[in-house]
């Protein structure tokens, strides 16, 4: 692999950096960066792929300043589309935040654009391009601030990442076309087969009467998880017995990571820049898009002992894979693999759960700060091994108190501390001003699986105006996760107050994650101007438009952006763009197939019936429909009908309401409505211009086993269709199904 | 036939390269945990000899490396020149495979270990006793099941001379008049099977031992005010059906019993603060 230098160098220019920081400083020393954007090609599966390199090396090179700098960071854009870079976690004028369209309009291609601000504050941050998908291509790195004194500790910065030989465009219009390739990668599809052997079969019923797919904690496959661009790398310059300060940042687009260490236990001593008091935990997960900093022993042996390196082990909260970075010489040390998660358990907690109205109950439990943790379920580390039968859930009696109540806390169910919100506190005081005036706000998190849609209230960004806030007030923020994902909150160019029972030391954060049912209480000093993001840092779901924008009011105008208008529209496109799909069964008794055109409300469809001779018939059906509700089970559509078929000397059908219909020559337009019943079946009633009514129930690609799907539908037109159909690769499959119109057919599906 | 055999293995590993690597390991149970632990269908595979110690690893260099290799190899258990097992993969060697850990930091270890390990207990048995006296027996009796629940039988047995050495150690001037009486009627018992568990290492064995120590262990501690809560656990399976008990410091259930077939079998029936 070739772009540019090697780990160890890299780390070479950290310390030597780390360095030049004790020497006294003079005063408004500017440091400047000069980044060139260019495309690239890396190999990190075997296969040659298109990413996105800056100064030739993936992650982007480590920036690092000292309190009291000013940066001067030019970007020269190498590449033939647009970029941006946002400076994730600082303070800086509103200007130079990096949102395309937002507060600056995006770095076209082949120009230079300069990013100059004063460094106001320390700690491990990092900076990412925020423009479409970028980055998931490699464009993330390590931004870290020296306090003026910084303390003599060995210090790594670390940048975990994950990477796919998948375009992310085409990730993107996947996730939002319900594929579940990525399950089938993973080994997750928790199919009815697979919950029949494994005594779950009740579990996956009443998920399905719930009208919920498979369940997962995590959208999309990866093939490769990165630590500062390695999979495996080893710093043999740290010997028995040292201290190292490892400031951790997540770069992945949607991965949360766990992380554990083989040495023993580790200390957090900051989280998104800001120290926090020091506290040993055996483990941690980071979000998506959060920094900590962490400090860790090699532990001091034998003196005949053989040197030994100790396995700092970063692994997908998903779980289906690892990255490795071996702290020390010699031998390595390894960590013990997290074993793999307990879906269906997972599926039955959720079950519990969801009510059929597609809301979340907490059942009192006043979730918060991660400090009950669902998932547990799902660990075989905390709650046993996997088997259905003797699961904690299964042993404990539920008129056991104690135990029911700490049926989700981690940290009183195992000996493993695992380090949650609460345990966060800061070492200053943080509280703000009390005589500032008080605006709260109210947020529930919303999102349905199914159609990968993901809001704020059931509102996008392009379908809500900016939230106004006024320079000097307080605002406190209180937000309710009724989604079924967790979500990286993330709040640009301020940091919160996360109020977690720490009094007048509550820590500092600018990225929350708000699990299932979970509810927390941020509060921030309005103390800037113009317009500041605040969305799910999660890459799939901002695209998808889950954010809104704060802005002051009476700001003056922001010089980058000469027309907001226009801005703002293209600002808008982004969760308003329409998502393609389209697949096609060359069967041996015609071809049968559909493409459908969606967005975040509205559905452009067209299905065909296409025989190979005229008594087979030829038919399509279009419907342009728009979903309604929170859960977009409704949607009403109108459609147009056209259809051609040769049957017998006249011939005529009639369908269960005694109707005529000649099919033999038919173009109709239509109304009607589909609604999703439980167990997923769509009925659909249209009533057509010829006065003909049809009603029509269909449950497409029910999982039967890991890579089986079944359809069935039926109507009133006496038509019914029964098929299976085995998936291949992403785009392929063979089917075999039984239609009324054109009979009994094997066939090959291509699908995109 | 064999040389048959070896031809269609080594034929279905393409661009084979064959290495020898030194793994140790005394007996055919290491020879299986070693070459199952190195095998990928079309991409490797290994022979391990027991009187050589002699792993020779065939494999594809464009689908996988020794170093990789060596890594899964001690993923599941087996110390080696690269890699060092993780401590949990280690304890559940057979014992005869877990030869002493060449390399291995074993002092520190101990104490660093339990990342992965439920319920680690610091033990010294010189432990100052402070205002509990029974604190160093306490500590050590959760230490014995926890070797239990991980089916550590060589763990148990160390574990169980620490417990010997505090119930020795302990003070009766310094307990209350009520636990006084208890652990004059079951300071033999206590010793008995501390000592029984000491002597083999045999965890069915050291499990018959230990349900009678916890049963004796409970009277003991209900009798004074444990310096920390203390759960009382029952596992009805165990003993055909009879059941047995054992105490706890965390609410959930690591039944000592079964060890990994059924770990978290059992409920708590009494907390002892």
């Amino acid at each position: 692999m070739d772009f540019g230098k090697s780990l160890a160098e890299r780390l070479l220019l950290a310390f030597s950096l780390f360095l030049l920081a004790f020497r006294p400083a003079p005063a408004q020393k500017v440091v400047r960066y000069d980044l060139y954007v260019k495309d690239t090609t890396v190999n990190f599966t075997g296969k040659l792929k298109r990413a996105i390199a800056v100064n030739g090396q993936i992650p982007m090179p480590t920036l690092t300043f000292t309190e009291g700098d000013t940066a001067e960071i030019y970007v020269h854009n190498e590449l033939n589309e647009e970029t941006s870079l946002h400076w994730h976690g600082l303070f800086l004028p509103n200007r130079y935040d990096g949102v395309p369209n937002l507060t600056q309009m995006p770095i076209k291609p082949y120009t230079t654009h300069l990013y100059r601000f004063p460094i106001i504050q320390s700690g491990t941050h990092w900076y990412h391009s925020h423009t479409g998908l970028q980055e998931q291509l490699g464009m993330y790195g390590s931004l870290i601030l020296h306090k003026k004194k910084e303390p003599v500790i060995p210090t790594v910065p670390v940048m975990l990442s994950e990477w796919t030989d998948m375009n992310p465009k085409n990730i993107h219009r996947l996730l939002h076309n319900a594929s579940d390739w990525f399950a089938i990668k993973k080994g997750t599809t928790q199919s009815y087969s697979e919950a029949i052997r494994q005594g779950y079969l009740k579990t996956k019923v009443v998920n399905e009467w719930k009208r919920m797919n498979a369940m997962d904690v995590s959208d999309v496959y990866y093939s490769q998880f990165l630590i500062n661009g390695k999979n495996e790398s080893q710093l043999s310059q740290f010997k028995a017995g040292d201290r190292v300060r490892l400031r951790i940042s997540n770069g992945g687009a949607s991965t949360y990571f766990w992380l554990t260490y083989a040495g023993g236990k580790m200390t957090v001593v900051a989280n998104d820049g800001n120290e926090v008091e020091p506290v040993e935990v055996d483990r941690l997960i980071i979000a998506v898009s959060e920094t900590y900093d962490v400090i860790v022993t090699i532990p001091a042996g034998n003196a005949d002992a053989r040197p030994t390196a100790y396995e700092f082990l970063v692994t997908s909260e998903d779980r289906t894979r690892s990255a490795s970075l071996y702290l020390g010489e010699g031998v390595k040390q390894l960590a013990s693999p997290l074993p793999k998660l307990h879906y269906f358990e997972g599926m039955k907690m959720m079950n519990g759960m969801m009510k059929m109205n597609g809301n979340l109950d907490d059942r009192g439990m006043n979730m918060s700060l991660n400090q009950m943790d669902m998932n547990v379920v799902m660990y075989p580390e905390i709650t046993g091994p996997v088997n259905g039968k003797t699961t904690l859930m299964g042993g404990i009696s539920p008129e056991n108190e104690h135990a029911h109540q700490n049926r989700y806390n981690s940290n009183a169910l195992s000996a493993i501390t695992t380090l949650n919100y609460a345990m966060l506190k800061s070492p200053v005081k943080t509280s703000l001003p009390k005589n500032a005036p008080t605006k709260e706000l109210r947020f529930v998190l919303t999102g349905n699986m199914n159609r990968y849609v993901w809001s704020l209230d059931n509102r996008v960004v392009s379908e809500t105006d900016k939230i106004l806030i006024q320079k000097g007030e307080t605002v406190r923020m209180v937000i309710y996760n009724n989604s079924m994902m967790r979500h990286p909150m993330h709040l640009h160019g301020h940091d919160f107050r996360v109020l977690n029972g720490q009094g007048e030391q509550a820590p500092l954060k600018n990225v929350i994650d708000i699990m299932p049912m979970e509810t927390d209480t941020l509060e921030f000093a309005a103390t800037e101007s113009g317009d500041w993001f605040f969305h799910c840092h999660i890459l799939y779901h901002m695209m998808s438009g889950m954010g809104r924008v704060f802005s002051y009011e009476n700001s003056p105008p922001n010089p980058e952006i000469p027309n907001p208008k226009r801005a703002r529209r293209k600002l808008f496109a982004d969760d308003r763009a329409f998502h393609f799909m389209a697949e096609n069964d060359f069967a041996t008794n015609g071809n049968d197939g559909q493409a459908m055109l969606q967005n975040t409300r509205w559905s452009v469809g067209t299905e065909w019936r296409l025989g190979y001779n005229d008594h087979h018939g030829y038919e399509t059906e279009t419907h342009i429909g728009r979903y309604l509700g929170k859960m977009q089970w409704l949607m009403p559509f109108i459609g147009f009908d056209w259809r051609y078929r040769k049957m017998g000397m006249d011939e005529v059908e009639r369908n269960l309401f005694g109707q005529q219909n000649t099919k033999d020559k038919r173009a109709v337009f239509s109304a009607g409505i589909n609604y999703t019943l439980p167990m997923l079946v769509v009925a659909q009633a249209e009533v057509f211009t010829d006065g003909n009514v049809r009603l029509q129930l269909e449950r497409m690609d029910i999982p039967v086993s890991k890579r089986l799907r079944m359809s069935l539908m039926a109507n009133t037109d006496k038509e019914y269709m029964a098929g299976f159909r085995y998936i291949l690769t992403k785009n392929s499959g063979v089917s075999a199904h039984y239609d009324s119109d054109m009979g009994f057919g094997v066939g090959f599906t291509l699908n995109y | 036939m064999l040389l048959l055999a070896s031809f269609l293995s080594q034929a279905a590993i393409k661009n084979a390269v064959t290495e020898q690597v030194k793994i140790p390991g005394d007996c055919s149970q290491c020879k299986e945990g070693i070459e199952a632990a190195a095998f990928q269908k079309n991409t490797s595979e290994a022979s391990w000899d027991v009187s050589t110690k002699v792993a020779s690893i065939t494999y594809d260099p464009k689908k996988t490396s020794v170093d990789a290799i060596l890594k899964k190899m001690a993923l599941a258990g087996y110390d080696n020149q690269q890699y060092l097992a993780p401590d949990d993969a280690f304890a559940k060697l057979p014992d005869c495979c877990r030869t002493a850990r060449a390399g291995k930091k074993d002092a520190l270890v101990a104490k660093n270990a339990p990342a992965h390990q439920p319920e680690s207990v610091p033990v010294s048995p010189v432990e100052t006793a402070g205002s509990d006296p029974l604190k160093p027996v306490l500590a050590a009796y959760f230490s014995v099941k926890d070797a239990l629940v991980n089916s550590d039988g060589k763990a148990a047995s160390t574990q169980a001379a620490v417990l010997v050495k505090a119930i020795k150690a302990v003070k009766m001037g310094q307990l209350s008049a009520e636990q006084h009486t208890v652990w004059m009627k079951v300071m033999n018992d206590l010793g008995l099977d501390a000592e029984h568990i000491e002597e083999t290492k045999e965890v069915g064995h050291q499990r018959d031992h230990f349900t009678s120590l916890s049963e004796n262990m409970y009277k003991l501690i209900k009798a004074g005010k444990p310096s920390e809560t203390v759960y009382y656990q029952h596992c009805p399976m165990f003993n055909d059906g009879k059941g047995a008990n054992w105490l706890s410091k965390i609410p959930a259930v690591k039944n000592p019993y079964y060890g990994a077939q059924m770990l978290s079998c059992g409920k708590t029936t009494e907390t002892i603060k």
